[in-house]
């Protein structure tokens, strides 16, 4: 018994600096961000109480709404995109190709390069005047090609930029499709079942839990994406890339709302949470865990 | 023989006895490096103790140090330093160290939030309304000038007053009353244009448009498109840049605020008109052709690749800064500059109309240094000091007296369109109302509506009057309550 508690003690005493930062760093900040979204705080002078009302402002909220819509449509295409890319990669890096090896390693290199640079680089590929997708465009009769220019178009652009870092979830998907019993193929060989059929009944089911990881780290990722709008469109034109992240970033460092944009973060989180909810209850229909009963 | 010390009456094997002398042996090198260890965090700690970080190295012994955060680096920066070593030399007991910082509006407002700011911070003048509210910073007016260096012209018993200062200069470093901050320098929005392209369009450089007509068909002539439409050359677009695009209506004669009434102005017919001809632009020349010009062009401001620099664009609204990037990188450019056209009905040659803006000095709440702080501001606001900044900037001088001097020498050739902007008593400055960086975000999303043609432009402006005048409201009510609780 002693021994037992002693041993806690012990185990306590050597995680602690963890527990403090943890203390620290994210639950007394978590505690005031909740304390905040009841306040008019503008950083640089004292928070006033303010109850609700910055919650009740939310649904007056012009920029809320849109940035809400636009982090929607990123979050799909970007969520849908990369999880077919990544899995259709994986598949076909799988099928002893030669080269495979060199490829995927080509795939994953963007994933090493830091976003900020990426996204320079997508901005020059994607310049109107001296880019390639410009020259391309030119090519086939669209001289004035500017999807970032495009209030319709830079959002979905944006989306597709992002599954660029596909290297990740792709080396999940692949580690998954080792994992499939060779058994399995051979018995559904043996049954009449051909390339496509094998890949629908025996390799989707048996990487669920692959793809579920993958779709959750996406949806989660793509709700908090910051940083390519930021750099690449500033949230324009006609604010049709202002996501969720960015205009919480505005409204507390540049328009100096801190109260207003805590409650958005409360919000983002909320959306987050739930989301990443249904998708966890949808994965335990659909997702095979092998050995679970 | 070697026995065990819990029990003596058993004796260890000669394997069991090795164990013990190599565990003993082991707890030994354990506690000889806990001792090496130890030791070299003594040691590393009293070098540290002892160590004068690289920062400090050149700060002469005995001196206040104050801390002085600015956004300007290249030759901007090269000039502010220069200041900055003047009053280093000038005197023995304070030493001002200058770190540029970038986003320097964003991370004082943190640094202030959290306690720690620098002594001095060069911010912007639309910062101000809000600093003073929340009290973030010291008024200049509450120091007094004990022991400082007076700047020229004020006496001992005066402080520093806002009657040293052009009057919008003035009204830019106020508020309630009150001078907030120093200037470091100001800006307004002139028109420069290529002469060499003029003349080859068989237009006359000694001739600039100023009227909004005449800008139109001087642009017309100017730009130059290839069989894709695409634009090669551009005679003037209002999004080259889209930095200013609450800028326009002030052209058409609108007022974006009411401070005595605390009315936006955004829906008014002006306004209205002025976002109609921002539509009329991109029309004109092709939304598609003019966007795809303006990304191209992006980021390639105050660089070789500039559009006006490199001789992609005839005409471009632009501050005094221009020159001395044409000066670094093109500097066999012919070019001019002239006050921004205006509606037909406003133009009056000795009165322009134009956007005045100022980078100022501030103190923040909580600084280590207030005092020296406002001593090194106090220096900086000497005529002397803030001709040669101006001068070396490209700027013109924000001060209510000009030396004769300060026009002979200067490396802008056209700084008198700015001054004569500056003094002019037709001059804008930016809303003075905390809200104004929600507002401006609002004004961008009707500039670039205005040139998809998205949305209509009158509906447009009425809306986001209504959502400003309610930031306002709110911002005047949370105020009040303020007020009270306090």
């Amino acid at each position: 018994m002693y021994n037992n508690r002693r041993n806690i003690l012990t185990g306590l005493v050597w995680i602690s600096p963890w527990i403090i930062g943890f203390m620290v760093f994210l639950c007394v900040p978590i505690g005031m961000s909740i304390y905040y979204s009841l306040t008019d705080y503008g950083l640089m002078d004292a928070p006033i109480f303010i109850g609700i009302d910055n919650y009740r402002e939310l649904a007056s909220d012009q920029l809320f709404v849109k940035s809400a819509f636009n982090t929607a449509l990123f979050a799909a295409i970007s969520v849908f995109m990369s999880l077919v890319v990544s899995l259709g990669l994986a598949i076909l890096l799988e099928q002893h190709l030669k080269g495979a090896s060199l490829v995927r390693s080509l795939i994953f290199i963007p994933t090493l390069v830091p976003v900020v640079a990426n996204c320079i680089i997508w901005l020059w590929l994607l310049n109107p005047s001296a880019g390639v997708v410009a020259a391309i465009g030119s090519a086939i009769g669209s001289p004035s090609l500017n999807p970032l220019g495009d209030a319709q178009l830079a959002m979905p652009t944006l989306a597709l930029i992002s599954v660029w870092v596909v290297g990740s979830p792709l080396l999940v998907c692949t580690a998954a499709l080792k994992d499939v019993p060779g058994t399995l193929y051979e018995a559904a060989a043996m049954d009449g079942m051909g390339p496509l059929r094998r890949c629908i009944h025996v390799t989707l089911p048996m990487i669920t839990p692959a793809l579920g990881f993958n779709a959750i780290m996406s949806i989660i990722w793509s709700i908090q994406v910051i940083a390519p709008p930021m750099i690449m469109t500033r949230g324009g034109p006609e604010n049709s890339t202002l996501t969720f992240s960015m205009y919480i970033y505005k409204t507390a460092f540049e328009f100096g709302r801190m109260g207003y944009a805590s409650a958005l973060a409360w919000i983002q989180i909320l959306i987050t949470m739930l989301i990443a909810i249904g998708v966890l209850s949808l994965a335990r229909r659909v997702i095979f865990y092998r050995g679970a009963n | 023989m070697v026995h065990s010390d819990h029990h003596p009456q058993n004796p260890l094997t000669r394997r069991e006895a090795s164990g013990v002398i190599a565990r003993r042996a082991g707890g030994l090198f354990v506690a000889s490096k806990t001792l090496i260890g130890g030791a070299a965090l003594v040691g590393t700690g009293y070098w540290l103790a002892n160590h004068t970080p690289r920062s400090r190295r050149d700060i002469p012994p005995g001196r206040t140090v104050i801390d002085y955060w600015e956004k300007w680096t290249g030759p901007e920066g090269v000039a502010i330093q220069l200041i900055v070593d003047q009053f280093n030399q000038s005197q023995e007991r304070i030493w001002v160290r200058r770190t540029a910082v970038s986003e320097i509006d964003t991370k004082a407002m943190v640094a202030i939030g959290g306690g720690d700011p620098p002594d001095v911070c060069g911010v912007f003048s639309y910062n101000i309304p809000q600093y003073a509210q929340a009290g973030a910073v010291i008024p200049l007016s509450d120091f007094s000038h004990q022991n400082a260096l007076y700047p020229r012209g004020l006496s001992t018993t005066q402080s520093m007053s806002p009657d040293h200062y052009a009057p919008a200069v003035a009204k830019l470093l106020s508020s309630h009353g009150k001078l907030i901050a120093g200037v470091s320098s100001i800006y307004s929005l002139a028109l420069y244009y290529n002469k060499e392209m003029f003349r080859a369009a068989g237009l006359d450089p000694q001739s600039p448009p100023r009227t909004i007509e005449e800008l139109d068909e001087y642009a017309e002539r100017l730009t130059i498109k290839n069989q894709n439409g695409t634009i090669v050359q551009a005679g003037f677009l209002p999004n080259l840049p889209a930095w200013w695009p609450y800028s326009w209506p002030l052209l058409f004669g609108a007022k974006l605020y009411d401070p005595s009434t605390n009315a936006a102005g955004f829906d008014s017919d002006q306004t209205i008109r002025a976002y109609q001809w921002v539509r009329s632009c991109a029309r004109r020349f092709g939304m598609s052709a003019t966007s795809a010009f303006a990304t191209a062009n992006d980021r390639n401001y105050h660089s070789a690749q500039d559009p006006f620099i490199s001789g992609k664009v005839a005409m471009i609204a632009q501050g005094p800064w221009l020159a001395n990037f044409i000066g670094l990188y093109n500097p066999n450019l012919e070019y001019a500059a002239a006050p921004l056209p205006v509606a037909a009905d406003l133009l009056d040659p000795q009165a322009p109309i134009g956007m005045l803006e100022a980078d100022v000095l501030v103190i923040p709440r909580g600084c280590r240094n207030p005092q020296a702080a406002y001593e090194f501001i106090a220096f900086t606001q000497r005529q002397e000091v803030q001709e040669q900044l101006a001068r070396e900037h490209t700027k013109s001088s924000p001060l209510a007296v000009c030396s004769p001097a300060f026009f002979a020498g200067h490396r802008n050739p056209y700084v008198q369109v700015h001054d004569a902007i500056t003094r002019s008593t037709r001059v804008s400055v930016l809303p003075q109302t905390t809200v104004w960086k929600s507002y401006a975000h609002l004004t961008a999303g009707v500039f670039d509506s205005a040139w998809k043609g998205s949305d209509d432009v009158a509906a447009t402006c009425k809306n986001v009057n209504v959502r400003v005048q309610a930031m306002m409201d709110r911002d005047s009510s949370l105020q009040m309550r303020r007020n009270r609780v306090q």
